[in-house]
């Protein structure tokens, strides 16, 4: 049988990468305009430096031998109290061999690895969202359950809860969390920020998870419940494993979101990935590169993320 | 072993509210085999489902070996381990393997050890005729080898008495045969059957009795011999004439 005529992909694809060139070009020449001064070589520092620290000599005494060993040095310290000498490693000597030293006087410098801001700030941003993003899913897993259920009281406390978080903007939730909720329960920044977070994406997982188990068939809880299941057990064993796996791609949305939403926590002075980089900024200059370095890390972060759920959703998808 | 007194069971729908069971009364012995027929819509799965309390009813009493099922101190899941049901459309728990699908229940419900439900559950399937697919997820069998794992989960609980909803309309023709023999060998064992149904060979030759259905009431009780040959209803005579 002849396959129907397929005319061949390459020409889009050639289109592609021209609009993708012309798009890096026109930034190019954007950038020129604005005759902006593109200092890359500035943004590594932000996520790990050497810095110089002063090595302290722990005892008072007399600097007897400075012993060269490559690029380090040996500081040996005779104690004055007669004691065992003690040697010091430090990169740039500070001291001559006969000078008198004091405890805790500077001998020299050595050099040591520290995560900068952009690291700290991803760090947080990482597990603020991780937290946020599980107490968020126990509160959604809770709420959708309330939601579907037959008592009135409890149903209507998930729709009021659903409705409130739903129309109002994260940013006034965060805000209100934090300088309400905050004080009156005298909270700390971090609590209050993953706190408000984890409302924030509760109510809208409760509303995936509402819809998951809305979605099976009503014939499998018949089955269950005719087995003798209790309608915990029917939950539990039958209607909550098959819904989780469809509810996992939009799951999956809500989490991705969720970190990029999490930026909203650095308006009430938490040093996310955000705010790192608003910080960087006014000691750098290095704007742009400092943004897009930002938006690449959320970027990576994110995929990661979406990966791990394909990987997930494919394991679950066993039994199709 | 099952007994219903003057059973009601009213939908309110938008429209006119639908007396779907209208003051049944009957009762299935222990060991008897009830064929219920019955035009569409006529109450049929409505009435089969308020033995189980699977619908709730509105009045009347449905006794399953003495048991008030609607009684105030009476635990419906109690009662339904010993009421097994077979759907239409099989309702097999599809996330589960059809070993799984066997032994769930009675290890949650009836506490039975992990190796005992095993064992159970080997030799239902092995009476099915279905146990090299134990390992198997539901979605790999035929419709014919689902259903038959579906009675064989329901008689996984040791049931007193099993209830099947038109176990055979969903079904290829070339697959009704292996269900219905199952379920003829279950006859014939002495299990307690109440079945809905539209196979009228089956119920001429396993019924002890045949219910006949209509707008929510028994119209007609009778042997299959009585039944199928000299039907006293009008209805009766003209539901005969369409099937037969
Ligand atoms: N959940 C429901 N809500 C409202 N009305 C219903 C519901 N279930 C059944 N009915 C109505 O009750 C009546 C009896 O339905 P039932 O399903 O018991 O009939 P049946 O004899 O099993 O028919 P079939 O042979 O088509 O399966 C019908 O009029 C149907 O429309
Ligand atoms: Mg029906």
């Amino acid at each position: 049988m002849a396959l129907k005529h397929r005319p061949a992909a390459w020409p889009w694809y050639l289109l592609l990468a021209a609009i993708l060139i012309g798009l890096t070009a026109g930034l190019w020449v954007a950038t020129q305009r604005v005759h902006y001064e593109w200092r890359w070589e500035r943004v590594p520092q932000y996520f790990a430096y050497r810095a110089e620290v002063p090595q302290e000599s722990p005892v008072a005494g007399r600097v007897s031998a400075i012993q060269a060993d490559g690029a380090l040095s040996r500081v040996v310290v005779t104690p004055a109290d007669g004691g065992a000498p003690v040697v010091l490693p430090v990169e740039t000597v500070q001291v001559a061999i006969g000078d008198a030293i004091d405890r805790e006087d500077s001998v020299g410098d050595h050099y040591e690895w520290r995560i900068g801001p952009l690291t700290q700030g991803l760090w947080v941003t990482i597990w603020i969202s991780f937290v946020s993003g599980l107490v968020g899913l126990l509160i959604g897993l809770i709420t959708g359950l309330c939601r579907i259920s037959d008592n009135p009281t409890l149903r209507g406390l998930a729709i009021l809860y659903i409705e409130l978080i739903r129309g109002t903007p994260l940013l006034v939730q965060i805000f209100i969390f934090y300088f309400f909720i905050g004080t009156v329960l005298n909270l700390d920044r971090i609590v209050a920020g993953i706190g408000a977070l984890a409302l924030f994406v509760g109510a809208y997982i409760a509303e995936i998870i509402r819809a998951g188990i809305q979605s099976i068939p009503k014939g499998q809880t018949e089955a269950a419940r005719s087995l003798g299941m209790s309608a915990f057990q029917n939950m539990a064993y039958i209607v909550l494993p098959q819904a989780f796996k469809r509810v996992l791609p939009p799951l999956a949305g809500q989490f991705i979101s969720l970190i990029k939403d999490s930026s909203l926590v650095s308006v009430i002075a938490i040093t996310d990935l955000t705010k790192s980089g608003r910080e960087i900024i006014t000691a750098s200059f290095a704007t742009f590169e400092i943004w897009f370095t930002v938006a690449l890390l959320y970027l990576v972060v994110t995929s990661l993320l979406s990966q791990l759920l394909f990987w997930l959703e494919r394991r679950f998808a066993r039994s199709d | 072993m099952i007994e219903v007194k003057n059973l009601l069971k009213v939908f309110e729908g938008r429209g006119q509210p639908v007396r779907a069971v209208d003051d049944v009364s009957t009762a299935v012995a222990m060991g008897e085999v009830v064929v219920i027929v019955g035009p569409s819509g006529s109450g049929k799965s409505t009435f089969l489902r308020c033995l189980n309390g699977l619908e709730e009813f509105d009045d009347g009493q449905v006794l399953i070996d003495g048991i008030d099922i609607a009684g105030s101190k009476t635990n419906l899941n109690t009662v339904r381990r010993e009421v097994g049901m077979v759907f239409q459309h099989f309702n097999l728990f599809p996330h589960k393997t059809v070993l799984e699908n066997l032994t769930l229940a009675q290890r949650v419900v009836r506490k039975r050890k992990a190796g005992e439900a095993n064992e159970r559950a080997m030799a239902l399937l092995t009476k099915v005729g279905i146990a090299e697919k134990a390992n198997e997820y539901p979605s790999r069998l035929s419709g014919g080898q689902q259903q038959r794992v579906a009675i064989a989960r329901a008689l996984a609980m040791d049931p007193k008495v099993m209830l099947f909803d038109e176990p055979t309309s969903a079904l290829d023709p070339e697959m009704v045969g292996e269900v219905l023999d199952v379920m003829k060998q279950l006859a014939r064992e002495g299990m307690t059957m109440a079945v809905v149904t539209h196979e009228m060979g089956f119920a001429r030759e396993v019924a002890q009795r045949v219910l006949f259905m209509d707008a929510g009431r028994i119209l007609e009780d009778a042997p299959p011999a009585q039944f199928f040959t000299a039907p006293q209803e009008p209805r009766a005579q003209a539901f005969l004439k369409q099937v037969l």
